[in-house]
């Protein structure tokens, strides 16, 4: 047979049977959605039905690689596919470490986890040998505890684990994975199905070698890949400092969340950047598998209240939902806020959007604070609280918080659906889109929800990136569909292979055909992620109509819309319902979507669906 | 020659090594022509929540244990680089090598059947060139000559 980087296999495991077997990994799978996000979302669409419960057993859990995943090609990653219980969409999430290779090590393109144990399992897969192991001891274990007690259990310390914390036990609907080590499938709730599961984690360790189909070709355009991203000026700032360094830049640019959004400048924003991490926390670097990148900062807290804290860097979109939005500044305190989240297991965006949003509606009177705690912006033991509360589902807030701002709003009522900041459910990331409508219209049309990784046209709108050689300009809804399309597919069909967004920023589409010809020996263009992208985009579009999802989700929250912003380089700009009318408009016609925003038949036809 | 004798080695700097294993996958690639880090000839600890790295490399020991307690005396100095060197033709599959080896760093692979140890790449190790941060380095000892022992 000739080599290809593919393992050829699927591992599917039912955990009510406490059974698994082994299939081929269908070609046409292979030949028209490669891998990654490709496979997750023609596998969804095709093993669910219409208004499937996440959290039940029939609702897959699947951990996909792509065919690059596990190679020498830099910056690879891979991800979890299922149904979002926050949203209800497809959901996919990636995650970058070293647990994504070893599935291609242990001999799979993917593992696909349906059922629901009796008692708390976890899973021990070497190889061809797949054991349910009782993980009643671990449960209650926080997520990375978890990881460090299965490798115990194992005596397996090079296994690489997948785990959930009490937040995923307990369902919190924003609930993450975390994968070995402290890399998290942070958004729309993967950890809640895994917890829905009974399943603690999932440990694996392979002795398969992962082939490719001409490894002179391979190893010249790796050569390539490592040349373009050591030349890239946004590769080497992730280098010295990860995405800290976005936090004063998106200040600045008039994009940064500030106190629940009311305002997007943060007059306080150096002081959680990238300065101010260097001096108060960094102290190495760890690298995802395979990246010579290396934007994980390492480092520690070592004064204060919270010394000793051994921490990741607090990246961007934590420092800025956990930080400026909740108007908390000593990054110290951050770091631990954050830290509470990884450990728990819940997704630190969507925890600092319900933070925020209860703030606001404390202040408003909406919601009343327990004894003794201050639910306030700037206040950490109020951010702390809620976290705590959240995760372990203490208290009746901690509930009413953990199913999301969309369904807390919605319970509470009272008008404070106008500060509940989501798209379909998912809170926000912190990319504030007032002044940037193209950033709006990727929010509105975000597979997954609210998502500022399928498309980030704030490079373009203030980034100063150009579009066909022209400057874009910021402040219109004009021609912002087209580029967004093209953005979407172009992402959607890397993500199949599956890149990293980083290593994205120095490699090309060119060297990306080169790597994926030279794995597998199917001969691609630079054309060809687009045209894919466009099918998986397609194909993720199809299972969110079947869910239901009609044009008027496909919408921004109601202060984007409604309040002009305050201050800064965009003060007085908002995304009008008029301007989000236009631009869905625009933005289903580049797509061949008709009115309802269902691709034509024709488009289906097109793209082979 | 001077009567000076050199001896080629790898020096591990944990202070920059970041676990991104590429170092290991350039060596399984020589290795078994794909990737397994699992594999690989050098190894990597992460310790204390992923905030320290430390890279492995045969120590190419002068009391090399592995080729002490080798049946087959399969395992000898190559005169070039001065690695220790498993010849395959001589290697009867027994891991004596693995089980005596202190850092368990040389031993039977398991598909080549064969013990496996870093040779030094015959002088270019391909994890050096891999380090994208030096955490690898290659470094001649120098050691003066000693009596008896010059050329």
């Amino acid at each position: 047979m000739m080599a290809t980087s593919y393992m050829g296999k699927l591992l599917w495991v039912d955990l009510s049977a406490q059974r698994f077997r082994v299939d081929q990994t269908p070609e046409k799978l292979q030949t028209d959605f490669v891998g990654g996000k490709g496979f997750g979302a023609k596998l969804l669409y095709d093993l669910t039905r219409a208004g499937l419960d996440p959290l039940s057993p029939e609702c897959p859990l699947m951990f996909l690689t792509g065919p690059l995943t596990a190679t020498a090609a830099p910056s690879m990653r891979a991800c979890v596919v299922t149904k979002s219980p926050l949203t209800g969409t497809y959901l996919d999430s990636f995650f970058g470490g070293r647990f994504g290779p070893e599935i291609k090590y242990a001999g799979y393109d993917g593992i696909i986890i349906t059922g629901r144990a009796e008692s708390p399992v976890y899973l021990w897969i070497h190889d061809d040998t797949v054991e349910f192991r009782s993980a009643e001891g671990i449960w209650g274990n926080n997520a990375l505890a978890a990881n460090d007690a299965i490798k115990n259990d194992l005596g397996e310390p090079e296994a690489m684990a997948v785990t959930i914390g009490q937040g995923g036990e307990n369902q919190v609907r924003f609930a993450l994975i975390s994968c070995e080590y402290n890399r998290q499938a942070g958004r729309g709730g993967a950890g809640a199905v895994m917890g829905a599961k009974n399943l603690k984690g999932v440990a694996v360790k392979g002795t398969q070698v992962v082939n490719v189909h001409d490894l002179p070709a391979f190893k010249q355009a790796c050569q390539q890949a490592n040349a373009a991203i050591a030349e890239s000026e946004v590769c080497e700032t992730l280098t010295y400092g990860g995405t800290s360094t976005s936090i004063p830049w998106a200040s600045l640019s008039g994009v940064l969340p500030y106190r629940n959004y009311s305002d997007q400048v943060d007059p306080k924003a150096e002081k959680l950047g990238d300065e101010a991490q260097h001096k108060h926390l960094f102290l190495g670097k760890a690298a995802c598998f395979g990246c010579p990148i290396r934007c994980s900062q390492m480092g520690a807290v070592r004064t204060g209240k919270y010394a000793h804290l051994i921490t990741d860097i607090v990246e961007y979109e934590s420092a800025a939902l956990i930080g400026s939005n909740l108007d908390i500044h000593d990054i110290r305190a951050v770091a631990h806020l954050v830290k509470l989240c990884d450990e728990y297991g819940i997704d630190s965006m969507s925890a600092g959007g319900a933070i925020g949003f209860a703030f606001e509606a404390a202040q408003k009177g909406v919601i009343n604070a327990p004894e003794g705690i201050r639910l306030d912006f700037g206040s950490v033991e109020g951010a702390e609280y809620l976290i705590r509360s959240m995760a372990l589902q203490e208290d009746e807030l901690g509930r009413l918080l953990s199913q999301g701002v969309k369904h807390a709003s919605e319970i509470l009522g009272r008008d404070t659906e106008a500060y509940a900041m989501h798209v379909k459910g998912l809170e926000s990331p912190a990319w504030g889109p007032r002044g940037t409508p193209g950033m709006g219209l990727a929010y509105m049309t975000a597979d997954r929800g609210g998502c500022h990784q399928r498309g980030f046209m704030i490079g373009y709108e203030v980034g100063g990136e150009e579009y066909n050689g022209q400057p874009v300009e910021a402040h219109t809804v004009v021609g912002k569909a087209e580029i967004l399309k093209g953005e979407q597919d172009y992402l959607a069909g890397t993500d199949a292979l599956v890149k990293c967004d980083f290593g994205a920023f120095g490699v090309s589409a060119e060297i990306y055909a080169r790597l994926l010809t030279a794995a597998t020996g199917r001969r691609v263009d630079a054309g060809f992620f687009s045209e894919l992208g466009e099918r998986i985009w397609n194909q993720t579009r199809l299972f969110n109509l079947r869910e239901g999802f009609r044009p008027e989700d496909d919408r921004l929250p109601r202060r984007f819309v409604e309040e002009a912003l305050p201050s800064g380089p965009h003060k007085g700009q908002r995304i009008s319902e008029e301007d989000m009318t236009a631009m869905r408009a625009d933005y289903y016609q580049v797509r061949g979507w008709d009115e309802q925003g269902r691709p034509t038949e024709q488009t289906l036809k097109k793209l082979g669906l | 020659m001077s009567s000076a004798s050199r001896q080629l080695f790898i020096k591990t700097n944990f202070d920059r090594c970041t676990g991104c294993e590429l170092c290991q996958l350039a060596c399984s690639e020589r290795l078994l022509g794909g990737y397994n880090p699992h594999r690989a000839l050098l190894q990597i600890t992460h310790t204390c929540e992923n905030l320290y790295h430390f890279p492995t490399v045969c120590n190419q020991c002068k009391n090399a244990y592995c080729a002490n307690v080798c049946p087959v005396k399969a395992i000898g100095r190559d005169s070039d680089t001065s690695a220790l060197v498993v010849d395959r033709e001589k290697c009867v599959a027994c891991n004596l090598c693995h089980r005596y080896c202190p850092l368990h760093i040389v031993g039977v692979d398991p598909e080549l059947k064969k013990s496996v140890k870093c040779d030094l790449c015959g002088g270019n190790p391909l994890c050096v060139a891999a380090c994208p941060t030096g955490a690898l380095e290659l470094a001649w000892c120098e050691k003066p000559a000693e009596a008896g022992e010059g050329e």
